[in-house]
């Protein structure tokens, strides 16, 4: 699935991601391959990304996620590697 | 003539200083767009199920009584009439929309830009708060932060109102002086075919607290959009200037030069005709 962080001042697109970790409202969710449509308000915290087997981590403000056809799209304010 | 073509080596060099600028300003433009593309959509999709609800505090219409203006120029000058349409549409306001708060003294002002401190300091306006380095280098963390602000005063009922005035970017040769009401937020109702589709999403929390939690960060962003949009617009408006500037110099130097060899070509005549009135009457003596 493909992952897009998109934040005011900056986007960053990942390809081919098994697994994204997202600290929503009601703490930690994962979402995997073919999630169903989902709407998510998120927390203040540490985002885990999963791609080709390697794990990436942001650090990111809260905001809102949209997953939609294995495409997820988080939104928010700060983003930090 | 040296003067004015060493003028016009600088204006030309401050055109595409600020062509470059300009290009950078669009980039960042750029880059917020997908944000504010994905963030409005789903506000919107949110929005039409969630239309009987109670307003939210940032929505909620007041007399405005207590009013915020916030007045947006540049910092540095020789852009046309960038900030002084700023200045006079402001001016405008006060007298027309404003001018029983004005009158009453319950309306203060935001200055952003030197050009703008300068103005309300002038005019002896009570000013609340001041930005000039914001505008050099805008940053969505530091709008955030006035915007923040703002909304903070306006859900303790500091404020009932708060106002932009602001130049908002066309293209390089054209900017557009806006007014705007920033608070309290209105949303155009907007049945659009998409949400449909929207319906078979899950939402966690539920709509109605999602819709909440989303719209501080819509303000911030339409603040910092208004900024971003500003400075683009100044860049626009300088280049254009000073393309104008340059090209008033060369026409002088044309006229300089046809002047100046007008000079020339009669001080010879002159010499020459002295010249051989001398050597005429040297022979007929």
């Amino acid at each position: 699935m493909k992952v897009e962080i998109i934040t005011p001042e900056q986007q960053l697109a990942l390809e081919e991601v098994s697994l994204v970790q997202l600290p929503g409202a009601d703490g930690l969710f994962e979402i995997l391959n073919d999630h169903a449509p989902l709407i998510s308000a998120l927390g203040k915290g540490k985002a885990k990304v999963v791609v080709a087997g390697e794990t990436r981590n942001y650090n990111i403000s809260g905001g809102v996620v949209e997953v939609l056809k294995n495409h997820v799209k988080v939104m928010t304010e700060v983003c930090s590697e | 003539m040296a003067s004015v073509e060493s003028t016009q080596k600088i204006t030309s060099a401050m055109k595409m200083v600020s062509a470059a600028k300009l290009r950078r300003a669009q980039n960042t433009i750029l880059k917020m767009r997908p944000y504010a593309g994905e963030l409005s959509a789903i506000l919107s999709h949110l929005l039409s199920s969630v239309a009987d609800g109670e307003a939210h505090p940032l929505e909620e219409q007041r007399a405005p009584e207590k009013v915020v203006m916030v007045v947006v120029t540049s910092n540095k000058g020789l852009c046309g009439g960038f900030n002084n349409n700023v200045i006079k549409r402001t001016e405008q306001l006060l007298s027309t929309v404003y001018s029983s708060q004005m009158a009453q003294r319950q309306i203060r002002f935001i200055g952003i830009g030197k050009k703008a401190v300068e103005y309300l300091n002038r005019k002896k306006y009570p000013v609340m708060a001041t930005y000039e380095s914001i505008l050099d280098h805008c940053t969505f963390h530091e709008a955030g932060e006035i915007a923040e602000m703002l909304m903070q005063m306006f859900t303790s009922k500091e404020i009932d109102k708060v106002e932009l005035v602001y130049n908002k970017f066309k293209n390089a040769a054209t900017q557009v002086l806006m007014n705007e009401a920033y608070l309290p937020l209105h949303f155009e109702q907007t049945q659009d075919a998409g949400s449909k589709m929207m319906n078979d999403f899950i939402f966690e929390p539920s709509r109605e607290q999602l819709y909440r939690q989303l719209l501080p960060s819509i303000t911030k962003l339409k603040f910092y959009q208004c900024l971003l949009e500003s400075i683009a617009a100044e860049h626009g408006a300088r280049m254009t200037a000073m393309h104008k500037a340059t090209e008033n110099a060369s026409e002088l130097t044309k006229q300089l030069n046809l002047t100046y060899n007008k000079l020339r070509q009669a001080a010879i005549t002159n010499e020459l005709i002295e010249m051989v009135s001398g050597a005429e009457s040297l022979k007929n003596a």
